[in-house]
């Protein structure tokens, strides 16, 4: 019983001395269907909301027996529900920056626990959309006053949300001390989001500038009911050619605010869409594959084979060169001709190439923290247009390898793509381990896929075993280290030398059996 | 209220750019392997010897092979010993095998 579940202890009892405020905010939460705009079904004003919770509370004390054997009878229907229900929260700001191609989002949640139980979880939902474009979420609380704040990172786990409509996804916050009732807390969601700018118009000349869409939801999709929430819009310049209204919205130079909206329940959403410029490069790798190579000689090498694309809007007519150069203000002001790529310290043999051979417009500038290399590919990326190519290079082991006390290794390296303000369609990562090695396993912060493969490389009797991981939607947020972990006997290292040792004594061999047989045909 | 919400959002996404600026350098041990104090592991021998070692490894191996070949062609049939044969082409063996494995590596062919 979907609709039913969302019943709560909380609405039952509101419809027991039949109060019309929420009514029909019920009734359009048993429909199901939270695409309709909610500001026509809002509860009316502040004051019979609060008359209205003061009658709950009433209501709870007085009719105590008969909300017991509610309670009872709701618990058998879902478990689950009635946990979601018993939180609410105070005050919701959402702050979405869409400065660059990918769309970061803030959200500060003050969360209370209006139920009887202590909560130990926070869900978080998101529509299907979203949910698929979503690229990483962060959380953590917040608790000590204003200048003295200290922040616990919590852990965050996609969950299914029983009783979501049309196919939300949720997301379950773990808590560190469970909230107890009555209380509050802050916590604060940093979530970023993929491919959501859709560049309209998608075809444009090249001395047209790039708009496009980003469609979102002025009310904040939750499973709880939201006091007070506002959202803020940051675009990238002041070029905003149009943008849905839910009253009451404010724009005001590169930001637009929807909101504050006074108490709307659970999981209502009201679709916007904001149509604004934005030139920043949209650099999109469709596919990376990383391959690091780990030799106990003393070396590290990585090879990285590069999709790269333009996702922005798409070139249409011919490219003018001669434009492009005398005039580059006013052409091509959203296409890009350089990417940079950060790498680790202590960097060698590092090459750019691609099919046709190497590529020498690149440079490479090394320090003792980090190592930068600023390639070009042949030609300026415009919508639309792809390159292929090939950056390879050599790391020392001691960096990078190191040895557990439990006699294990592992290897620490980063997981992402090095090219900075770049998204990964897909990325996978190969860590090829050395002859000999064994139980390979991975410790990685966020959700991979993993298996094993098998490479033939120098000097392989058995081949060496590839641990490949692979992820859709890669950030720069994940470039985060993450542990490769194997056994290994040092004594294997013996098997690659002693292999040509045997081989150069059997050429030794074959000439001592040369000279000593004798097979010649005569007397004696 | 809204310009402290928004010094949180910057200090936010402030504090997690300088975790990812961080990290592109040698990133340091998980913090509990630390605590188990995990030592790097390096390659048995000192990478700078592999131009060194290739280089006399190789020679004392053509050296030896150098014998075996003077040996063979300067004995008869009769007067041929054949431990004598195999101790030398070992011996050469070795040092040509291992000779040629430091040049792999010092060429940067890391096997």
């Amino acid at each position: 019983f979907p609709p039913v579940s969302f019943l709560s202890l909380h609405h039952l009892c509101l419809l027991l001395p039949s109060l019309p405020t929420d009514a029909t905010a019920v009734r359009v939460l048993l429909s199901g269907d939270f695409k309709v705009s909610q500001a026509e079904t809002r509860p009316g004003n502040d004051a019979s909301d609060q008359l209205g919770a003061a009658a709950m509370e009433a209501s709870l004390r007085a009719h105590r027996p008969a909300a017991l054997l509610i309670f009872a009878f709701l618990s058998l229907l879902s478990v689950s529900s009635s946990a979601a229900q018993e939180i609410q929260i105070l005050n919701a700001e959402r702050r979405i920056d869409l400065s660059s191609q990918v769309a970061i989002v803030f959200l500060t949640l003050k969360v209370e626990n209006t139920g009887k139980a202590a909560a130990s979880d926070v869900l978080l939902a998101f529509p299907p959309t979203e949910a698929e474009h979503l690229a990483e979420v962060k959380a953590q609380a917040a608790s000590g006053k204003k200048r003295k704040k200290t922040y616990a990172h919590l852990i965050v786990e996609p969950t299914d949300v029983p009783d979501a409509p049309n196919g939300a996804k949720g997301f379950r916050l773990a808590l560190h001390n469970p909230l107890s009732p009555g209380e509050t807390t802050t916590i604060e969601v940093l979530y970023m989001l993929t491919h959501s700018m859709e560049p309209f118009p998608a075809e444009i000349s090249q001395s047209d500038p790039q708009l496009v869409y980003y469609r979102d939801s002025a009310y904040i999709l939750s499973p709880y009911r939201i006091k007070q929430q506002t959202t803020f819009i940051k675009t990238p310049s002041t070029n905003v050619q149009s943008f849905s209204r839910v009253e009451p919205t404010n724009r005001a130079g590169m930001e637009l605010k929807y909101g504050p909206y006074e108490d709307l329940p659970a999981y209502s959403y009201s679709p916007v869409l904001v149509h604004f410029e934005n030139n920043n490069p949209f650099a999109v790798v469709e596919e990376l594959v990383r391959e690091v190579e780990i030799s106990h000689w003393g070396n590290l090498q990585i090879t990285e084979h590069y999709t790269l694309a333009h996702g922005g809007a798409k070139l249409k007519g011919v490219f003018s060169r001669v434009d492009y150069q005398s005039r580059p203000s006013a052409s091509g002001v959203s296409s890009f001709k350089n990417l940079l790529a950060r790498l680790p310290p202590r960097v060698h043999s590092v090459y750019y190439r691609d099919e046709i051979g190497n590529i020498s417009s690149s440079r490479l500038r090394t320090d003792s923290r980090k190592s930068e290399l600023e390639i070009e590919p042949r030609y300026p990326l415009f919508g639309g247009w792809k390159s292929t190519f090939i950056i390879g290079y050599g790391l020392p082991l001691e960096d990078f390898l190191f040895e557990s006390t439990d006699g294990k290794r592992y290897l620490n390296f980063t997981f992402g793509c090095p090219l900075s303000g770049t998204v990964v369609d897909k990325l996978t990562l190969k860590v090829v381990l050395p002859e000999g090695s064994k139980d390979p396993s991975a410790v990685i912060p966020f959700p991979v896929e993993e298996h094993m493969e098998t490479k033939y490389s120098y000097l392989d009797v058995v081949g060496r075993p590839v641990l490949v991981l692979e992820k859709k939607n890669v950030v720069p947020e994940h470039n985060i280290p993450f542990q490769v972990y194997y056994t290994f006997n040092p004594i294997f290292m013996l098997a690659e030398p002693l292999m040509l040792v045997s081989t150069v004594f059997f050429l030794f061999a074959s000439c001592v059996a040369y000279l000593h047989i004798d097979i010649s045909i005569r007397k004696g | 209220q809204l310009r402290l919400s928004v010094n949180a959002a910057r200090d936010f996404t402030l504090r997690i750019q300088r975790q990812n600026r961080a990290s592109p350098h040698s990133p340091s041990p998980p913090p509990a392997a630390a605590a188990m104090a995990s030592k790097p592991v390096t390659a048995p021998v000192p990478i700078t010897w592999y131009p060194t070692l290739a280089v006399f490894m190789l020679s004392i191996g053509l050296l030896i092979t150098a014998s075996f070949f003077i040996y063979e062609a300067t004995s008869s049939r009769k007067t041929r010993s054949l431990p004598k044969e195999l101790t030398t082409g070992a011996l050469a063996s070795f040092f040509l095998g291992f000779g040629s494995l430091f040049l792999l590596l010092a060429s940067g062919v890391y096997v």
